[in-house]
């Protein structure tokens, strides 16, 4: 609550700023929640569940002045989900075959920013630090277009992290560079650990734009102990390639991911696959995911809670899952606020990868995955916004920070 | 078979019945109430992981706190004046990780007095790598020449490919040492002499009970003339103590995967795993077995407990009183004492609730009272020291423990 008290004075803060020098301040405030019914069959509680949450219940705002940009996202899933949101394969933080809630701020990052020319051939430099995303991999999935959060979230992106990031971009060619704590939040009130852990952790970016709308990136991380808070767990080698394609109206979106994740030296290894894309015409919109993703399986205290924090090394198996993913949702809503009823559907199955004590048939009852979700995505002037990159990294033009 | 749901009142209806007992003969005066276990001296360590286990002798204890390494606490013998409710550190020393990853991940220890050379040079060092339970591990065997406690030198090293290190017994007269070593069965070495830097000419014996693809050993004793062996896939297993070749067992618990054990006189104690279900079920068990005699060891009881995963740890008291379980997993993780009156029956008189559980817990005797020193698991990691003198009444028709650990 005291993270989320200084979020909130910061929030303050930006707002007097944005008063004090309202001619030159440009801000936008977004905010966005998804009502969802979800039926999830099987559970680890070997029968079919079915809940009604609110998810992703956010409030945005990016403020520029001058050359600064600050970014704030507040995220109440600790207070709407706090057991987590039924979602059959997913893991991390302590959660297990349920998306676990993300911490109250989710992002608080003060940068600077600086452009020179302009168009598709403007390059920039910043700085950003604070609270947020690690610059690797692919952007966060609440800003992508299935309500379902992918197994690959912790393999494929760094969140919640305090870190301190540099940018070069010259041209379509962007550098980014970054140190952070590599420990994870256990709880949405938890905080970065400062101490004895911050810098222990890095990451690199290099993202290609050369046409517009289309990225190619690649992204490397050595991130140390993210399951274990104090420092005891291993440290990950985390390599991610990319290409994510957008169109200027933003009716077409493609995405294309591998990643792999290597802890103790190769002893383990964790790789996906996992490729998506959207189609917005009209009113409509479809999209579909696969994702192919390995898991560890760890000790469970109950059938949708594992162990944390860790006691030893060790790992019962590496399930892989296969999963696709589509969807349907109309949308309602005029001017900035958006209102869409969606209906959303996934299928696949998980395997056993290697050797493991864990049993699938044992856990679930079966293999085979079936869900689905009903629900209502609500939004307001969050059309076009990316979580999970910023300042010069972003395509010019974007609208974070970029003036002239 | 037994269900547990807490000591209270099954050590109520003990004392009722000891004096239902004692009504019989009117002349005889009603013993004492037990005892209850008081927490004499509680110490954090890093959490880093944590502790994982201790050995204790001549008030001595080796602490093994994974990467922190092993800490060396005086807290009997007199050296540096430490009590068990008053540990006294002596020293930290950190062994090499010897190149497998994670760190030193001091894992166990066992401090051998050679009798045969009235010294008590070496310390022997379990290494806990990471692994894949059942399938694979990694760690080393260490030594530390430990002639001054103060400061220990790391002097050799044993490395299995493939396989890493477990729990450890000796045959100290014999200059022997067994080691558990997961998916790499059981080793036996001669420790005798002035060990080399490397230990593998040392080897004189090798078992996988379960056979290659059904072997994962978490420990080993050796009494009444056996090894005994727990491996958490193939259950519990008798094995010439030295040749290793099978003598009988084996196969017998299809249940739960296996964890301690301990092996006391005509009854052996084996616990269960459960970090994941075995078809479902957990490791809440303790399995009570008949070794008398040759053959088999015959299954005659077993004791189950409510909401744990693991039953980590066993050992019986030197007086053949009790029997002393840790558990950990889920909400009644701590230490379990069952008195062995009956030894094929073991009967639950205390539980000590712990948060998150305790992950191993060894009994040791100083000054004349009996002490269990439990590790207690993260997050909030300590060697917590337990008095349980007088909870367990000695009885004459316990087992007595056949090894002093």
């Amino acid at each position: 609550m005291k993270e989320l008290c200084g979020a909130l004075a910061l929030a303050g803060a930006l707002v007097v700023a944005g008063r004090s020098a309202a001619a030159q301040v440009q801000a936008r405030v977004m905010a966005q929640g998804i009502l969802v019914g979800i039926r999830a069959d099987p559970t680890p509680e070997r029968r079919p569940i079915t809940e009604v949450r609110l998810s992703q219940p956010t409030a945005m705002g990016v403020a520029s002045w001058r050359n600064l940009t600050a970014i704030l996202t507040l995220d109440f899933e600790g207070l709407t989900i706090p057991g987590g949101e039924l979602t059959a394969g997913a893991w991390g933080e302590g959660f297990i075959d349920r998306r676990h809630p993300h911490t109250y701020v989710h992002e608080a990052l003060l940068g600077a920013v600086k452009w020179w020319g302009a168009g598709r051939t403007a390059s920039g430099v910043a700085a950003f630090a604070g609270k947020g995303f690690v610059p690797f991999g692919s952007d966060d999935p609440m800003s992508r277009p299935t309500e379902r959060y992918p197994v690959n979230h912790h393999w494929s992106q760094i969140l919640e992290r305090a870190v301190v990031i540099g940018q070069v971009r010259y041209r379509w060619a962007v550098i980014e560079a970054a140190l952070f704590n590599g420990d994870e939040p256990e709880r949405p009130e938890d905080w970065p650990r400062i101490s004895g852990r911050f810098g222990d952790s890095w990451s690199l970016r290099g993202t290609v734009d050369p046409l517009e709308g289309l990225e190619v990136s690649g992204s490397v991380a050595s991130v140390e102990s993210p399951e274990n808070r104090p420092g005891a767990g291993s440290t990950q080698q985390k390599t991610h390639v990319g290409v994510r394609y957008e169109s200027r109206v933003k009716d077409r979106y493609a995405m294309a991911e591998w990643a792999r994740t290597s802890e103790f030296d190769g002893f383990f290894v964790f790789k996906s696959v996992l490729a998506e894309a959207g189609w917005r015409p009209g009113r409509n919109r479809i999209y579909y995911r696969f994702e192919r993703t390995d898991r560890p399986e760890e000790e469970r205290l109950n059938p949708f809670r594992s162990l944390r924090p860790h006691l030893e090394n060790s790992i019962f198996g590496i399930t892989r899952w296969t999963l696709h993913t589509a969807g349907y949702g109309y949308s309602v809503g005029r001017g900035s606020a958006r209102f869409e009823p969606f209906a959303e559907a996934t299928v696949g199955r998980v395997d056993p990868h290697g050797a493991g004590l864990f049993s699938i048939v044992d856990t679930y009852g079966k293999s085979s995955v079936t869900s689905v979700s009903l629900g209502v995505r609500l939004g307001w002037n969050v059309a076009g916004h990316r979580m999970g990159r910023y300042g010069v990294a972003l395509p010019v033009g974007h609208g974070q920070g970029h003036h002239h | 078979m037994k269900t547990v749901q807490g000591s209270s009142a099954i050590r109520i209806v003990a004392w009722v019945a000891a004096l239902a007992g004692c009504a019989s003969e009117p002349t005889a005066v009603p013993p004492p109430p037990p005892a209850a276990v008081v927490t004499v001296a509680t110490v954090p360590v890093p959490a880093n992981y944590g502790i994982h286990d201790t050995y204790v002798r001549d008030g001595i204890a080796f602490v093994c706190v994974w990467n922190t390494g092993v800490q060396i606490y005086d807290v009997g013998n007199g050296m540096r004046g430490g009590s068990p409710s008053n540990p006294v550190l002596i020293t930290t020393f950190v062994p090499n990780s010897d190149d497998v990853p994670g760190g030193p991940q001091v894992h166990n220890a066992w401090w051998f007095h050679n009798p045969a050379l009235h010294e008590s040079r070496y310390l022997f060092l379990g290494q806990e790598g990471p692994g894949n339970i059942g399938f694979s591990s990694a760690g080393d065997l260490h030594v530390l020449d430990v002639s001054d406690l103060a400061n220990p030198r790391e002097v050799s090293v044993y490395s299995m490919a493939g396989a890493g290190v477990h729990n450890f017994w000796m045959d100290e007269p014999a200059a022997r040492l067994y080691a558990a070593y997961y998916n790499g069965g059981v080793v036996a070495f001669d420790v005798s002499g002035t060990l080399p830097a490397d230990l593998s000419s040392r080897v004189i014996a090798t078992a996988m009970p379960g056979g290659p693809s059904a072997t994962y050993v978490w420990g080993v004793q050796l009494a009444d003339g056996a090894l005994w062996a727990v491996d958490m896939l193939s259950g519990f297993w008798k094995l010439d103590p030295v040749t290793l070749g099978t003598l009988g067992g084996g196969n017998n618990v299809p249940d739960r995967y296996g964890s301690d054990l301990w092996v006391a006189a005509d009854y052996g104690y084996t616990g269960t795993w459960g970090g994941v279900g075995r078809t479902g079920v957990r490791g809440d068990a303790i399995k009570v077995w008949r070794v008398s005699g040759v053959g088999d060891p015959a299954l005659v009881d077993s004791v189950i407990f409510t909401a744990i995963n693991t039953v980590s740890d066993l050992q019986v008291s030197d007086d053949g009183a009790f029997l002393a379980a840790t558990a950990e997993g889920q909400t009644n993780g701590g230490l379990y004492l069952l008195s062995l009156a009956n030894p094929a029956k073991p009967v639950v008189v205390s539980t000590t609730l712990v948060d998150r559980g305790l992950h191993t817990g060894t009994i040791a005797t100083i000054g004349g009272r009996q002490f269990v020193f439990g590790a207690k698991n993260p997050p909030n990691p300590a060697l917590m020291i337990f008095d349980v003198t007088g909870v367990v009444p000695s009885s004459a028709t316990g087992p007595r423990s056949s090894a002093a650990r």
